[in-house]
């Protein structure tokens, strides 16, 4: 390891499960799915598609005035961030940390606000557009949203590398702290785009799950035999990331270290994954944190549930890990909270710092028949404890080929 | 709905107005709203009323003067 000591001192979750962190942390490791099958679009064109909606209404969290310049991801982004500055105690009245940096993940933006736009364009015949469309659209929506709210005067960046964007947008953040640029970062994802036409184009892709249609809530399972691809999800998580330094002069408890990023291209196809990026990502990030994969206790996996994918990442897994990929957990918590794309990174760290700090890990639902080409210790169904987990890692492998890996350690 | 009426209760519950400030006198300005939450009020009164309301119309200062135009222009409608 290199450079100033980060750790994550808040947390805050807008998500399938739910905000406050224990009970977010709570259901997953009780094998909780959120996934719901839901009618989704016009009466013309509606379908019933499986997603991992929350159920939220920033209510007076956010000025009725302010809410109408945001589109849903940065509404969440920003009640996520409030969650994470209370949970840090650096929230005083509505301000953060004046020299905050906002390092954020976000795929499409305000993708219900563009759907509408164009709505009224095409089918209407209105020529003239809102204002405000522009700044609803755009995929900085929530880093600037998050920064004028809480008056955050660092730098405000936006990362877009679809499944991989806010963990890159983390591993950033812990660089800039780490290389002395910053001293605090807001740093998450945020991702609405449960719009029925976003959600037409997923389908298109072909890598959705079908629904179980005895028990759709069980229709995600990553790993398991049956699987048959991913489920949609939407929601913000937020983490603040502090130097050492900092944390310890203002006598903050820290809730877990950041000790270590990795990061690389597959150069290879579009949509299906390659082992040897997966695990270059994996090996640079161990590098970085100046740890060996046989103290990493657990893997938040980034598996999906698709048929093609879920079995690369475990072989480049063993690829790095050899004999220990015996012992470590691998669980993919996509199986109740569906992926979240540009917003799936952070909630994923989030959780794996609360396994950290509980000591526990969350399971992979639905895993009741597991693909002997994924033979390792998934956590079937149940979470369990884990008394001895000092070490964690957690994934997110992109379409376009990025990958990322964060590695953590128990505070 | 009436248009008054629609524009009264966005006022209210979309840009957080007080309900005792709204009167068809009032002049939107002083309801403290800017001018971007002005233009956004005639937009959600088109996609409610599903009318057009053209650049040179769109010239008032009360809520009653808005109200009004909004009439005229659904009235205009085609069928």
């Amino acid at each position: 390891m290199r450079g100033r000591r980060v750790f994550v001192t808040g947390l805050g979750f807008v998500s399938p499960h739910g905000e406050r962190p224990s009970e977010v942390f709570e259901r997953l490791c009780l094998g909780e799915s959120a996934i719901r099958l839901v009618r989704s679009g016009t009466a013309e064109l509606g379908a019933d598609v499986l997603l991992a909606r929350v159920d939220f209404e920033p209510g007076n969290r956010i000025a009725k005035q302010d809410q109408v310049q945001m589109a849903r991801a940065a509404q969440m982004a920003v009640v996520a961030t409030r969650g994470a500055l209370e949970h840090a105690g650096l929230l005083v009245d509505v301000d953060g940390p004046e020299e905050a940096a906002v390092y954020m993940g976000c795929g499409l933006g305000g993708a219900e606000i563009l759907q509408h736009s164009y709505g009224r364009y095409f089918l209407r015949g209105n020529r003239r557009f809102r204002p405000t469309t522009v700044p609803l659209i755009m995929a900085n929506g929530p880093a600037s949203q998050v920064s004028m709210r809480f008056r955050l005067r660092g730098p405000a960046q936006t990362y877009s590398i679809a499944c991989a964007s806010s963990s890159v947008a983390i591993g950033e953040a812990f660089r800039s702290i780490r290389d002395g640029y910053a001293e605090v970062c807001v740093a998450g994802g945020a991702e609405a785009m449960l719009n029925d036409a976003s959600v037409a184009a997923w389908q298109g892709l072909g890598v959705i799950a079908q629904h179980r249609s005895d028990t759709p809530s069980t229709s995600c399972r990553p790993f398991d035999l049956e699987r048959t691809g991913l489920v949609l999800g939407e929601g913000a998580a937020t983490l603040i990331l502090e130097s050492a330094q900092r944390t310890a002069e203002r006598g903050a408890k820290p809730l877990a270290e950041i000790v270590g990023f990795g990061a690389s291209s597959d150069a290879h196809h579009l949509t299906d994954p390659a082992t040897d990026g997966q695990e270059r990502a994996i090996r640079m990030a161990l590098l970085d944190a100046g740890v060996p994969a046989s103290r990493i206790g657990y893997v938040n996996a980034h598996a999906t549930g698709t048929k093609a994918g879920d079995p690369v990442e475990i072989e480049a897994i063993k690829r790095v890990f050899g004999a220990a990929a015996r012992e470590v957990a691998v669980s993919s918590t996509k199986s109740m909270h569906g992926h979240l794309v540009g917003a799936s990174g952070a909630l994923e760290c989030a959780i794996t710092v609360l396994a950290l700090h509980e000591r526990r890990v969350p399971p992979t639902a639905n895993l009741t028949a597991p693909d002997p080409e994924c033979d390792l210790d998934c956590v079937p169904v149940v979470g369990r404890d884990a008394p001895d987990l000092e070490f964690a890692m957690s994934n997110s492998f992109a379409f376009g080929g990025s990958n990322a890996t964060l590695v953590l350690r128990r505070a | 709905m009436g248009t008054y009426a629609f524009l009264a209760e966005t006022l209210n519950t979309k840009y957080g107005v007080d309900q005792e400030a709204i009167k068809p006198e009032t002049a939107l300005r002083e309801l403290g709203l800017d001018s971007l939450s002005v233009v956004e009020l005639l937009f959600d009164a088109e996609d409610e009323f599903g009318i057009e309301v053209p650049e040179e119309r769109a010239v008032f200062h009360t809520l009653g003067e808005a109200a009004a135009i909004l009439d005229e222009l659904v009235l205009a409608k085609e069928p």
